[in-house]
């Protein structure tokens, strides 16, 4: 049995749904990120793990234990706000040690776990030090040891380094993820930042308008999205709708251009219209290597992106992007020239049907 | 910056731009001074007055012979007690209700807000008019002793505080973020009172001593409602003393202005320090 169970969660805001339906089963020494757009309930789902909201239905367990009715106070959930929520009366030692005075730890035992989660982050130097003499990184850094002092069950942080700017939210990402480990302490990461969910997560939970879309690891996330939003909030994409022309073969036909694709096609009839999905870093230039997809394009423009070469261009008047490495040997072709692409049968995802009246899928 | 490119507009510019603020600047000062003595001079005079109880000579006679009379300490401590209890109560009502009200009740802050600006709206003599007709039979006879009714006192007094109270506490409630920090506290364990005690008082010390010493500086003294209730305080003492003496009252008026301004300059020395804090902040 899992460690920590969300069963059929919902919770409703007057009549809107702000999370519906959730189910999650989280193992012991986890590291979950629940990842999607502004408003699609990924803090709401946080606060009632934490106790600050009750769910309007279903159950959360917490080690076989019922707790979705019990108050915050009790349960022992570390809990990190974007914000840092240091208690600004207080040192960065008294901050830390809060948590072990409200529950009456002994003077001695107080010193003692304060001096050792003040080094866990290394904060040293910092700890007489009021929170408004730190950095916000520091701040955060605070939070986390006043939160781990408690040898909290669950650690659950809630956009964390969203306040930060771009350095520090990575190095501070991966002190996050390496203290997590070190502690073998199960986390629950809100993020809305999908690189920041794909390098730090060992599964994650993409959210979508209070749904859960798809539960996996990142690898299985980025490579096998299963919905059309996955596939376009997670890393970026070239979509198109394609017709099924031969469902056994797994061939399809983009206004004209056939691709053939590895994803399973059980159920579909030609003539069906699909969406294809097929990510930028999928395609390379066929004079290089052919593989299964070579297709005749229009190259509408490039991009430069450091490391990386962006090509703008149109494959039986869809367009799409290709992304290919940059490096000094490399002979770009001309705009507006005709070259080949290529592309294996397994880059060519299949995601939902699109209706037979021609709805697009949502997005 | 386009400074480089057009120096001459630049300079044009600033200069038309000086003229009017050195213009504001003069009539600013003007309003000021105009301002200062209008409030300065009879202070001064009430001052100078103070000084001359004794003839062809200047003094502190009046503040001696003040300080000498049975009844001036008395009446004094009398209301400085009365100011402290109403505070405590003031505190202990506004408080936790303008926490409430913040965190979870946001939609009320309107309500509350008029309800505790009423006592603005009401005179003092109406007030307490009301106060003795609702008090004077049973069952809440309340002004039957000279005790219960500096109970009652006290507490008309707290409730003229509200407004001040009020207005400092939820200022003080604004400048942190008190859901956010009352969640921090409640997941690591923390129970309502210790939330209260240790996170949201202590980071409204600044807000609670300013609404405090707003409180102090009314309730010392307060005339009509102590005279109406016979009660023996600072306010009434004053005024007879106005009646009967004729340098006292001099006296008295500068030492209550003191007291005053004692008040006011520990706010403002104990705001600055907070101050220095909150904008090193973030
Ligand atoms: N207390 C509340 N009362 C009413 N509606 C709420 C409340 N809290 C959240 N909602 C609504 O529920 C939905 C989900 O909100 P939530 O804060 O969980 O989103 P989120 O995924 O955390 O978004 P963000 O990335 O912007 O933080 C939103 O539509 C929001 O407006
Ligand atoms: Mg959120």
């Amino acid at each position: 049995m899992a460690y920590l169970t969300l069963s059929n969660i919902s919770k409703q805001f007057g009549d809107t749904y702000a999370v519906q339906d959730f189910n999650l089963d989280v193992e012991k020494g986890e590291f979950v990120s629940f990842l999607g757009p502004s408003g699609c309930g990924k803090t709401t789902t946080l606060r009632m793990i934490a106790g600050f909201e009750t769910p309007t239905d279903g159950a959360i367990a917490l080690g076989g234990a019922d707790i979705t009715n019990k108050p915050p106070n009790q349960r022992k959930m570390g809990m990190i706000f974007q914000s840092y929520a240091l208690f600004p009366n207080m040192t960065v030692a008294q901050n830390i040690g809060f948590g072990l005075r409200v529950r009456k730890d002994s003077k001695a035992d107080i010193q003692e776990r304060v001096r050792e989660m003040i080094s866990l982050v290394n904060l040293e130097k910092h700890a007489e030090k009021y929170p408004y003499q730190l950095s916000g990184g520091q701040q955060q850094r605070v939070s986390l040891a006043r939160a781990l002092a408690i040898r909290p069950d669950v650690l659950l942080l809630d956009e964390p380094l969203s306040a930060l700017d771009a350095k520090i939210r990575v190095s501070l990402r991966a002190q996050i993820r390496e203290i997590q480990r070190k502690l073998g302490i199960t986390a629950i990461f809100v993020t809305h930042d999908q690189e920041e969910a794909l390098s730090i997560s060992d599964r994650i939970v993409v959210m979508y308008d209070g749904n859960v879309e798809q539960v996996g690891t990142p690898f299985e996330i980025y490579n096998f999205p299963t919905t059309t939003f996955v596939a376009n909030f997670v890393g970026s994409l070239n979509t198109a709708v394609a017709e099924v022309t031969d469902p056994a073969k797994g061939l399809l036909s983009v206004n004209g251009v056939q691709f053939s694709s590895a994803a399973k096609m059980d159920g579909l009839q030609k003539g069906d219209n699909v969406r294809i999905a097929i990510r930028p870093e999928r395609f390379s230039f066929a004079s290089e290597v052919r593989k299964a997809n070579v297709v005749d394009c229009r190259i509408e423009n490039i991009t430069f992106l450091g490391s990386v070469v962006r090509v703008h261009m149109l494959i039986g008047n869809s367009s799409f992007t290709m992304d290919t490495f940059n490096y000094p040997s490399l002979e770009l072709p001309r705009i507006g020239a005709t070259e080949q692409v290529t592309c294996s049968r397994e880059a060519v995802l299949l995601l939902e049907e699109v209706r037979a009246n021609g709805h697009e899928p949502k997005l | 910056m386009t400074v480089s490119a057009a120096p001459t507009q630049a300079t044009v510019k600033s200069e038309t731009a000086r003229a009017p603020v050195r213009k504001n600047r003069f009539w600013s000062w003007l309003i000021f001074v105009v301002g200062a003595l209008y409030f300065l001079v009879p202070l001064a005079a009430t001052f100078y007055w103070s000084l001359r109880a004794e003839k062809d000579k200047f003094g502190f006679e009046a503040y001696r012979r003040l300080f000498a009379d049975t009844n001036f300490l008395p009446s004094f401590s009398e209301s400085i007690v009365n100011a402290i209890a109403a505070i405590l109560i003031s505190l202990l009502i506004i408080v936790p209700t303008a926490y409430w009200v913040t965190l979870r009740l946001p939609k009320l802050r309107p309500v509350i807000e008029f309800i505790t600006l009423l006592p603005f709206v009401i005179p003092a003599v109406v007030l307490v008019f009301g106060l003795i007709r609702l008090y004077s039979r049973p069952p809440l006879l309340l002004t039957a002793t000279y005790d219960s009714s500096r109970i009652l006192l006290v507490c008309v007094y707290a409730a003229l505080s509200f407004p001040y109270m009020f207005r400092a506490v939820d200022n003080g409630l604004r400048a942190m973020d008190v859901r956010t920090l009352t969640e921090a506290a409640q997941s690591l364990g923390a129970s309502w009172p210790t939330i209260l005690f240790r996170v949201i008082f202590p980071n409204l010390r600044v807000a609670l001593l300013s609404g405090a010493l707003l409180t102090f500086a009314i309730v010392i003294g307060e005339l009509t409602i102590a005279l109406f209730m016979a009660q023996h305080t600072l306010g009434p003492y004053m005024a007879n003393l106005t009646r009967s003496k004729v340098y006292e009252p001099s006296a008295m008026a500068i030492v209550a202005f003191a007291i005053t301004w004692a008040a006011m300059g520990i706010i403002q020395l104990i705001g600055r320090g907070q101050q220095g804090q909150i904008a090193g902040g973030h």
